[in-house]
């Protein structure tokens, strides 16, 4: 039996390592768009590992949605290429945390709820604050099915 | 929290006991922000009131600060650092030392505006501060021994935060070299043996985890922007930190130093410009087009002059390191005569894995090479390595020595002054420094300002009590005599404000060389003081005299306050600057004018009572005043 594959795009944000020189500041900015205050809550994170290797953690919007599966609560859906947190239902326990592979999503440290990227409703502020330019937006094709 | 009205702080600051284990939070009041500010301001008094400054840096009752100032946690340009002090076992006065690093803001983040740590363990320790506030003191016996980036790593892994930061010390810190330093990632809060002191109370690290609660907020958000824009604009306008350092970083200094100024230190001092070294060699243009790998920035800074050096070909083939500076350049390069950018690169990551500052052990090293070619130390005093100027191997191959102080490796270990003090027979007159600390590549002879501001430093042979850049500049003329006192004041004063406030140096180049009103409008729309431009200088001389007084409980007085006799005695014999220097005579008229400014007392160089009480430090003077006629 086939099944027809649904196609449908989705923006996501990429990182050039070459040009990232790790200042954070995508991370300070994230958290400033989101918390209107600076307090260290970015739903992006740069990591570094040796000298000159850096790698970007943040929602890649997977086909799989581990978090979502994850979640004993239903607290997490897809909606719009956006994983999108239900705070009443959320109640921090971690499990989405634990379940997806590429760090992209985290507890907030002052609610205790999850937080993920949700591309600032299409002006992200990460991209924007980049000094070097080495954050963009990128289209995506996913099929499911 | 008694301070929650002004922007920028945590309003706490961590007080942590290795001997007895206890843990003190300090709460921070009205009065102690407003007249210390931050930074290098909370660090001096901290110091000043909890360390007698007679005590040997190694006993247990030195403490050592980590500080921030109110910018880190906010997105002010070059707010990524924080500030280390301590009684230094190089000077035995006070220091600090700033570096780049994450871990300012996450401090701030987890409700901490510094720590202090005092004590000494009885095993080895790591300090591990949790986002939420609580402090744990764990185990690191397994860690000691360790270079720094595995130690990095390792805690990470153990404490289950990949993004929490980490500063550390390498093997060198652990063996008390005296000018060990502390590395957050790869870069270096490098100067004055900050890392022996950590090493001395058994503190293999600092950890601060990334899940901070604490809001740094900002006093007044609209003027806090605008000044942003205004000031994001201006450093991409200006040349330097808008096209040069980010380009080649601080290497670029090379070739400008070096030839054109004809002021970069080469085989110890003996030249400033040499004929006969290649110093286009050891340029950033050179590193830029062969070596380059990757630009790096230190948090939250839009200049970015951090760069990832490789050699691909060559003897060195492989070694891969952040940096070198122009100071590593001007050390290793020029100094030791090694134009060979694969060995500089080689020592230079070695360096930051075993934790040693860069500036003081190839000046040292540079010493012991003229000492062995004057026929002052023979082969059984360099366990047989032929210690020439220009031997790269025993550059790359000493450090690991150094850092586990193995044979020669012991006696480089003590620093330039006190090895001139074993070797004796005159070798004095060419040990490099000031108070003990290793003078950098900002020559003290052909810039006037840099001989009287290395003598009157607190720290001694740093570039960053004084700064150099006005006088390359041409924004004071180099050779003047009149009225460089007071280009001098207000050079320090500068760096204080800078250390206070832990943004970096680089911003005088867009903000001033000396203060000005946007240092005041800095300070005022994120913490929301109503300071005015004389109680922006009072704030700087009043730290500059807490650190100075320090150092006078600790012994020291206006013979303290030189330069090198080399630099004193012998005019420079080449290049664009030959024969400049500052005789002993100009160097006394430029002090007694300098202490005359600052109210201090020509004889001894003691701050006057009456200077201190107008400063707001009355408690202080009485202290002083116990002191000095018990």
């Amino acid at each position: 039996m086939t099944t027809t594959a649904v196609v449908e795009k989705k923006p996501n944000i990429v990182l050039n390592p070459k040009l990232c020189v790790f200042c954070k500041t995508c991370e300070i900015a994230c958290a400033e768009r989101h918390e209107k205050t600076y307090v260290y809550a970015p739903r992006l994170r740069i990591v570094r590992r040796g000298h000159a290797s850096l790698r970007l953690h943040t929602c890649i919007r997977c086909p799989q949605r581990y978090c979502i599966d994850s979640c004993d609560r239903g607290a997490l859906s897809y909606a719009n290429g956006n994983i999108v947190v239900d705070l009443e239902k959320c109640d921090g326990c971690g499990a989405c945390v634990k379940a997806c592979p590429f760090k992209g999503i985290t507890l907030h440290p002052s609610t205790g709820k999850a937080i993920v990227c949700d591309l600032c409703g299409g002006d992200p502020a990460c991209i924007k604050a980049c000094p070097v330019g080495a954050l963009s937006l990128k289209w995506i094709e996913e099929r499911r099915g | 929290m008694a301070v929650e009205k002004y922007g920028g702080y945590a309003g706490k600051i961590l007080i942590v006991n290795l001997t007895t284990k206890k843990v003190h939070v300090k709460e921070l009041s009205d009065g102690f922000v407003r007249t210390y500010l931050g930074g290098n301001g909370f660090a001096a008094r901290l110091l000043y009131d909890m360390i007698d400054p007679r005590v040997d840096a190694y006993d247990p009752t030195n403490a050592i600060a980590f500080m921030t100032g109110p910018m880190q946690g906010t997105t002010m340009p070059t707010a990524g650092k924080y500030y280390v002090a301590s009684k230094s076992p190089l000077t035995n006065g006070y220091f600090d030392s700033v570096s780049g690093g994450f871990i300012g803001f996450l401090m701030k983040y987890a409700g901490y505006d510094g720590i202090v740590v005092t004590g000494r363990a009885d095993k080895p320790v790591y300090l591990y501060v949790h986002g939420k506030g609580e402090v744990e003191i764990r185990d690191a016996s397994h860690l000691w021994g360790k270079m720094t980036s595995e130690t990095q790593q390792a805690i990470k892994e153990e404490i289950g935060d990949p993004f929490a930061m980490v500063s550390a010390i390498g093997p060198a810190g652990e063996n008390l070299v005296r000018y060990a330093c502390i590395i957050t990632e790869y870069r270096a809060a490098g100067r004055g043996g900050m890392g022996a002191v950590m090493g001395s109370k058994k503190l293999k690290a600092v950890a601060v985890g990334s899940d901070g609660t604490q809001e740094v907020k900002i006093a007044n958000w609209e003027k806090y922007q605008e000044f942003l824009e205004w000031l994001n604009e201006e450093i991409k306008k200006n040349p330097a930190t808008g096209k040069g350092l980010p380009t080649y970083g601080t290497p670029i200094l090379v070739k400008s130093i070096g030839v054109q100024f004809g002021a970069m230190g080469t085989r110890n001092h003996q030249f400033e410009f040499d004929p006969n070294f290649n110093y286009e060699n050891i340029s950033g243009e050179k590193l830029n087009a062969e070596y380059l790998v990757k630009h790096m920035a230190c948090p939250l800074c839009p200049i970015g002059c951090s760069k990832v050096f490789k050699d691909t070909k060559g003897k060195w083939k492989d070694a891969q390191s952040e940096g070198p500076e122009y100071e590593t350049l001007y050390a290793f390069g020029s100094m030791c005569y090694i134009d060979d950018l694969g060995a500089i690169i080689k020592a230079d990551a070695l360096c930051d894995e075993y934790g040693l500052d860069t500036i003081s052990y190839g000046v040292t090293l540079s010493f012991l090479m003229e000492c062995y070619e004057k026929g002052l130390i023979d082969d059984s005093f360099t366990d047989g390595i032929k210690l020439n100027f220009g031997n790269d191997d025993a550059l790359v191959n000493l450090v690991e020595k150094v850092a586990l102080r193995q044979g020669l490796g012991d006696k480089i270990a003590e620093g330039s002054k006190r090895l001139a003090r074993l070797i004796g027979q005159g070798s004095e007159q060419f040990a490099i420094h000031a108070k003990g600390l290793e003078i950098p590549g900002h020559s003290a002879r052909a810039l006037r300002g840099m001989s009287l501001g290395y003598a009157t430093a607190t720290r001694g042979g740093s570039h960053h009590d004084p700064r150099p850049t006005g006088e390359y500049a041409g924004a004071s003329d180099r050779t003047a005599v009149e009225g460089k006192a007071e280009w001098v004041i207000g050079t320090q004063r500068f760096t204080l404000l800078g250390d206070s406030m832990v943004i970096c140096h680089f911003l005088e180049r867009v903000l001033g060389y000396t203060p000005t009103e946007h240092y005041v409008k800095m300070i005022n729309v994120v913490t929301g003081f109503d300071w005015s431009f004389e109680e922006l200088i009072a704030y700087c001389d009043r730290i500059w005299a807490l650190e100075r007084c320090f150092n006078i409980k600790a012994g020291m007085r206006r013979v303290d306050d030189t330069i090198p006799r080399r630099f004193l005695t012998e005019p420079i014999p080449e290049g664009a600057s030959k024969g400049m220097y500052t005789d002993e005579a100009t160097l006394n008229k430029m002090l007694d004018e300098y202490y005359e400014l600052r109210g201090y007392d020509k004889k001894l160089g003691i701050p006057k009572k009456e200077t201190l009480q107008k400063l707001g430090l009355a408690d202080v003077a009485e202290d002083l005043e116990k002191y000095i006629y018990a």
